[in-house]
């Protein structure tokens, strides 16, 4: 076991540390401490994700030939960490975390040239096509047709949980190419360049926090050029499953958590107990904090050996691991921040969660976001296949 | 960053593995645990011979100059196989405190005879309920003519009645010291733990003692930190063949016509066994490694500590209720792998006392910047929340 810390580091983290402490803009940074999702306010985020992207920083875990930045495991750790104390809003990882390594491994020629420099850039938002109203974790019952004509697809149905599809310019989804055999054998993986298809519409869903977070999309004789296809077709399974590990296995959560800890730690001593004194100074709360650090601490120590390479990463559970450790863990500090806040997280702040919303909040930055994140929070464990579904698969690899 | 073993420690582990399934069978090892002594000094002999009583220590005292990643590769195989020879007693703790000593003649010459299997020692440091930290330890020390005197009790002595070697933990002049006594002198109260372990209260009545080394308290702490990780190794290995035990029994039973483990209530218990078993892990590996770059921290101890214990018994309860009636009888590992887990998560602070350290307001800093300037509630906690 070797984790000597390197010497040269210190520098590179200095030089994270000054760049992060200057480039954001006020409004940037309004986004950051008014997330409350995976993903971010979308005009800033993307307009900070440009910012990264001069500096060649956007795409940390990217390999160097795509434009990323070549860094080390701990230059990445280091750099998430920084980034996280700084409550900086987390890019949206459609395009970084998933269609764009999946391009990388399976894509053509012409579709890596064509499609991972926006990614990369931060120019194109791609949203996610995958469920269905009647296909969400079971996503191979997906019906979402596409008909080959000529050099094109006509596609009729709809597909539903596409986060940000009202922001989208790109779409990547699949679709049913084909009724015979198992049902898994007749899906195809699909690139849209545009959004704004004839026949293509696109509603925004409220959501349980209030935001238009997810849209449905509807698709009535949509063409669309079969040039978007990535592998074969009716092989859609198999490349949506390469995909389907970089979104439930992707990335650290870690850092970003015990940022979350931290301001409910910092709360706690600030908040009076209804048994006298301060939240801090209770036994019980202590404990539930207690409890919660460790569990940061052992997704980071799960995290740090995922991403040197440990044998583990092998386990054929490990993506179901690595999305239930962290999806769980996100609830537990969600519900531990509305306890904290406790009735300050009544009030409906929609209007003044807004970024650049002239609204004064009530109360503190804490008090302004703890319920939403704990709302929005609820989704964690039902997206990317629900943690039920993750089960299924964990025990599936226990089967002697 | 590498959290993997060497080459050589994978195949100390596996030859050990083997060794033990042959030799160290659960009825093999409760004939042991119920002879006299509660230990084989057979087994002990080839334990010795294969250098784990030397592991830890210098060429100098005949050790091996092995690390504490060496220490964990061996403890996770002895949770995993119920090994209840006095390792941990003597190699870990009563050989791991005087090895903090490294200067001192005494100290060296009564670790050859640990090193070399030929003397058992023990730890005499609890004192009972609330005292993990060596901060919190009270028992005096008297200055005599001709040396020094113990009075008072200690508690929970691994092997403490039979040792060869009995070393205490006193306060001299308000610091914690370390002492040697004549391993018949105390006062014993024998008893065997729930895990099948010797052990005793020790009375100490102006008993004589040798004093090792004054003002001690930072490296006996640091030597019951590197015992909190090997403990821990041990519960992460009865955890492995817990989940392990429990995969394969759940996919043999049969109830209602089909394995247990195709429900889906079953399935997903033993998911969740296999989380908290990769948490764990997790946590004990990159802690290990911490340890060897230099000192854990407080903090790092704390959320080891807290983990092996909440997730361990996590596992050994799910284990234990999927097994079913069969779970609770004395025949299969089962039981006595959640026992050793509980017994390890009672010793030197429990998972409910790390919680709490790890949940306590922060110390202040030392510049004072974002300084907590509210006053602790307890001495203790003051203490020992300094660098959590």
């Amino acid at each position: 076991m070797d984790i000597t810390p390197d010497s040269g580091l210190e520098e590179f983290r200095s030089e994270v540390v000054e760049f992060l402490d200057t480039a954001p803009t006020p409004e940037i940074l309004e986004a950051g401490r008014k997330t409350t999702s995976v993903f971010a306010p979308f005009e800033q985020v993307m307009a900070w994700h440009r910012i990264l992207h001069t500096r060649g920083w956007s795409a940390p875990d990217w390999p160097e030939e795509y434009g990323g930045p070549g860094w080390s495991v701990e230059q990445r750790y280091i750099f998430a960490t920084e980034y996280q104390k700084r409550g900086l809003p987390p890019l949206l990882p459609n395009g970084l975390k998933m269609v764009g390594p999946l391009l990388m491994e399976l894509g053509s020629p012409e579709q890596k040239d064509r499609y991972l420099p926006g990614i990369l850039s931060g120019e194109d938002y791609w949203t996610q096509g995958y469920s269905e109203p009647a296909a969400g974790s079971d996503l191979a019952s997906l019906s979402c047709s596409a008909v080959a004509d000529g050099d094109d697809y006509i596609l009729n149905g709809s597909k539903i949980w596409t986060t940000y599809a009202h922001h989208a310019n790109r779409m990547f989804m699949l679709v049913r190419t084909s009724n015979e055999g198992p049902k898994q054998a007749g899906i195809t993986f699909l690139l849209l360049d545009r959004m704004d298809y004839p026949g293509m519409e696109v509603r925004p869903i409220i959501g349980l926090d209030g935001a238009p977070e997810q849209c449905e999309v509807f698709f009535t004789d949509v063409r669309v050029p079969q040039s978007g296809r990535v592998g074969a077709e009716n092989d859609g399974w198999a490349v949506s499953k390469q995909l389907l590990k970089h979104e439930r296995g992707g990335g650290a959560q870690s850092p970003m958590l015990r940022h979350r800890l931290d301001v409910v730690r910092e709360a706690a001593a600030q908040t009076p107990s209804a048994f006298g004194g301060f939240l801090a100074d209770d036994a019980a709360f202590q404990r539930d904090l207690g409890e919660l650090e460790a569990e940061v601490s052992s997704l980071e120590h799960f995290e740090k050996l995922a991403i040197s390479g440990h044998p583990m990463v092998k386990d054929r559970a490990y993506p179901s691991l690595n999305k239930i450790l962290s999806t769980e863990l996100t609830q537990r500090i969600s519900t531990l921040m509305t306890d904290v806040v406790g009735l300050d997280a009544l009030p409906d702040q929609r209007d003044a969660l807004s970024v650049g919303s002239d609204t004064e909040p009530l109360g503190d930055d804490l008090s302004l976001i703890a319920m939403p994140y704990y709302l929005n929070s609820r989704a964690t464990t039902i997206y990317a296949g629900t943690n039920e579904v993750q089960r299924d698969l964990i025990a599936r690899t226990q089967r002697p | 960053m590498d959290f993997t073993y060497t080459e050589e420690q994978e195949q100390l582990r596996s030859s050990l593995v083997s060794a033990l399934r042959r030799n160290y069978t659960l009825a093999q090892r409760q004939d042991i645990v119920a002879s006299k002594d509660g230990w084989s000094p057979a087994v002990w002999e080839q334990l010795t011979e294969l250098g784990l009583t030397a592991i830890p220590f210098s060429e100098e005292v005949g050790g091996l100059d092995g690390s504490i990643v060496d220490l964990v590769a061996v403890a996770e195989i002895f949770g995993a196989h119920l090994v209840a020879e006095p390792w941990i007693p003597s190699t870990v703790l009563a050989g791991g405190v005087l090895a903090a000593f490294p200067d001192l003649p005494e100290a060296r010459s009564l670790l050859e005879q640990i090193a070399a299997g030929e003397a058992i020692g023990a730890l005499a440091h609890e004192e009972g309920r609330g005292t993990p930290d060596p901060a919190l330890i009270t028992m005096e020390a008297e200055r005599t003519g001709e040396g020094y005197t113990l009075t008072g009790e200690k508690r929970m002595v691994l092997h403490g009645a039979a040792a060869d070697i009995v070393l205490v933990t006193a306060r001299l002049d308000g610091e914690l010291a370390l002492f040697i006594v004549d391993g018949t002198a105390p006062a014993a109260t024998k008893f065997t733990t729930i895990d099948g372990r010797p052990a005793a209260h020790l009375r100490f009545e102006a008993t004589s003692a040798k004093l090792i080394a004054s003002e001690a308290e930072a490296r006996v702490r640091e030597a019951l930190n590197r015992a909190i990780i090997v403990l821990a190794a041990e519960t992460v290995g009865a955890m492995g063949a817990l989940l392990e035990q429990t995969v394969e029994y759940a996919h043999t039973r049969q109830q209602f016509g089909s394995p247990i483990g195709a429900f889906q209530v079953i399935a997903h218990r033993m998911a969740d066994m296999k989380l908290a078993y990769a948490k764990s892990r997790a946590t004990l590996l990159h802690t290990t490694a911490v340890a060897e770059a230099g000192q854990p921290s407080a903090h790092d101890i704390a959320v080891l500590k807290t983990q092996v214990g909440r997730l361990g018994r996590s596992v050994g309860e799910a284990a234990i209720q999927i097994h079913g009636g069969v779970g609770m009888t004395d025949e299969l590992p089962i039981g006595h792998l959640h026992k050793r887990i509980l017994t390890i998560d009672a010793l030197l602070g429990s998972a409910e006392y790390h919680a709490r350290a790890l949940g306590a307001p922060r110390a202040a800093k030392v510049d004072g910047s974002a300084g907590d300037e509210r006053q602790p509630s307890t001495t203790e906690k003051e203490l020992f929340h300094a660098d959590i």
